[in-house]
């Protein structure tokens, strides 16, 4: 038992003390955290200077939205292509499903940027370089292979006999879709939509191949960086993590490890 | 069978195979493309004067030590949210937190903390110890920073797979070890780790992949010194767009290595049988 509490001490210090070590660059006056040699670990000087301004350039607010748009475009795109799928997997034949999952499994699998190269080249030909629109097609492909999964579990959850009977009742397809299938899947539906909102969110691949300048937040915050602007990227940071972590949080019962298993497994 | 159902998967395979599948082949092929329009290795004779055999290197070391941290630490972590205690339910949402952190902001933070002049490793090694450490000073010490850094943000998901597997072993099993004598050691390597084939291969197959990937992480962290195979191809994209050939070479050796290492543990772990 003494044991289970080393081991807890240990896994929560060293997922926590990253965090906090955030939160004291964010809030400690300077002198303290980046410019002095040896970093304290208290909270000497909290101060809100440094996010003042750090947030007052004009820099931060073009690149949230356009993570805002992003995201929000990214999960609509998913969740329309992801509904039939999802429905259509679950009232196939295991063996026919199985190898369709596979296949959108792996190909989430191709990486980014050796996808991204041909992408960008071509959408430069079609006008969609440098636009949300364009990213936003992109970042798709990696989340609409989850969304698929995690909807195609939630539909063969519904047993088929409720779907029968309002089709003795005599309603189509999208009757029954909009009146038993949807409000009964919306949990499943809400979920499929943060987890691609979330992945899009943070993704930086396709973001810095596809919207290179005037881009999102994550090559915001690395162009900041690099450019020396340590405190703006830190800022941004944090402005930029809190609301996952809030997600991440709402979503932890849909983050389990027997969906990720399962789907590999099929 | 009917027809419906097929019809309303089409949409989403067509977009992935047309923005996936297509785009890759293209990559391929226009890397045995020399200047001149017609096929060579043109391309990869080129990619040798650019360092791709360290780059390959350090993409292979940073995956198998990135794993090997996360599977240990996933272990800890599982064994220890398997049990009962008091404040679980906390550890296990601290445990989670980092997955809701942007690889761009774990990046950051750690630059700060090995930050070679000040950062909060050395505060820690200069009270310890009283010297200093140059975490970038050799090419080893800065792949192991990426590593620790990607460990940090990406344990939780192997976590949260073992402790699934962990849960699934019937605790009989264990009851029988302990009974034949067997302590925790001999029943994590006799029980634990057999029942877990599968679900260590799901993780290190989802993980895997992405290590090979891992692209955000070392381009803030250490830049493309030393480079990783996906820091190259960027490197080599910005620096000779728009002849992208190079890149795109360099691009195919990855998808090489990731489709090598895909066999290898489908193989290893048995793939889907359970």
């Amino acid at each position: 038992m003494k044991w289970a509490y080393i081991g807890a001490i240990f896994v929560g210090v060293y997922f926590l003390l990253p965090l906090y070590i955030l939160f004291l660059l964010a809030f400690n006056t300077p002198q303290y955290t980046i410019l002095a040699r040896y970093p304290s670990f208290a909270p000497i000087s909290l101060t809100l200077a440094n996010l003042a301004s750090s947030l007052q350039g004009s820099s931060f607010i073009d690149p949230l939205v356009k993570s805002l748009e992003t995201a929000t475009l990214v999960g609509i795109i998913t969740v329309i292509l992801a509904i039939p799928a999802g429905y259509g997997l679950s009232r196939l034949p295991r063996g026919v499903a199985y190898p369709i999952l596979v296949l959108l499994l792996v190909t989430n699998m191709m990486p980014a940027i050796v996808i991204g190269i041909p992408i960008a080249v071509e959408f430069i030909k079609l006008h969609l370089f440098e636009t949300v629109e364009g990213l936003s097609l992109a970042q798709t492909l990696i989340t609409l292979p989850l969304a698929t999964f995690i909807l195609q579990g939630t539909f063969s959850s519904i047993p088929v006999d409720l779907e029968n009977q309002a089709r003795i009742d005599g309603a189509g397809l999208l009757r029954r879709l909009f009146s038993v299938l949807l409000p009964l899947a919306a949990p499943g539906i809400a979920a499929a939509f943060l987890i691609s909102w979330m992945f899009s969110w943070d993704e930086f691949t396709y973001a810095i191949l596809l919207i290179p300048f005037h881009s999102t937040l994550p090559v915001t915050i690395y162009s900041d960086v690099t450019r020396g602007n340590l405190l703006a990227g830190v800022a941004f940071s944090l402005v930029f993590t809190l609301p996952v972590i809030a997600l991440t949080l709402a979503l932890q019962k849909y983050l389990r490890g027997e969906y990720l298993a399962g789907g590999i497994k099929g | 069978m009917k027809l419906t159902p097929f019809l309303l998967v089409l949409p989403a395979v067509g977009y992935i195979v047309a923005f996936s599948f297509f785009p890759t082949i293209d990559a391929v092929y226009l890397s045995f493309q020399d200047p001149h329009g017609g096929l060579s290795l043109h391309n990869y004779q080129e990619l040798s004067y650019f360092n791709v055999g360290g780059a390959i290197v350090d993409t292979v070391l940073v995956t198998v030590g990135a794993l090997l941290i996360q599977l240990a630490l996933g272990f800890l972590v599982a064994s220890v949210l398997s049990r009962e205690f008091r404040g679980k339910k906390a550890l296990s949402t601290a445990a989670i937190i980092p997955m809701g952190v942007a690889t761009v902001v774990a990046a950051i933070t750690f630059s700060f903390i090995f930050q070679t002049s000040g950062g909060y490793a050395n505060t820690v090694v200069h009270s310890i110890l009283g010297t200093n450490v140059n975490w970038y000073q050799s090419s080893l010490s800065s792949l192991l920073v990426v590593m620790i850094a990607d460990s940090w943000k990406n344990t939780p998901i192997v976590s949260l797979i073992l402790l699934a597997g962990m849960s699934s072993i019937p605790r009989e099993l264990y009851y029988s070890a302990a009974i034949d004598g067997a302590g925790p050691v001999r029943r994590f390597i006799h029980v634990t780790l057999p029942n877990l084939r599968s679900f260590i291969g799901v993780a290190l197959i989802l993980r895997g992949v992405q290590e090979f990937n891992i692209f955000a992480l070392p381009l803030i962290l250490v830049g493309d010194h030393p480079p990783l195979l996906t820091t190259l191809v960027y490197n080599l994209y910005t620096t000779t767009f728009p002849e992208v050939g190079l890149a795109l070479a360099a691009a195919t050796v990855l998808l090489g290595f990731i489709l090598v290492f895909m066999g290898v543990v489908i193989k290893l772990t048995g793939g889907r049988t359970t």
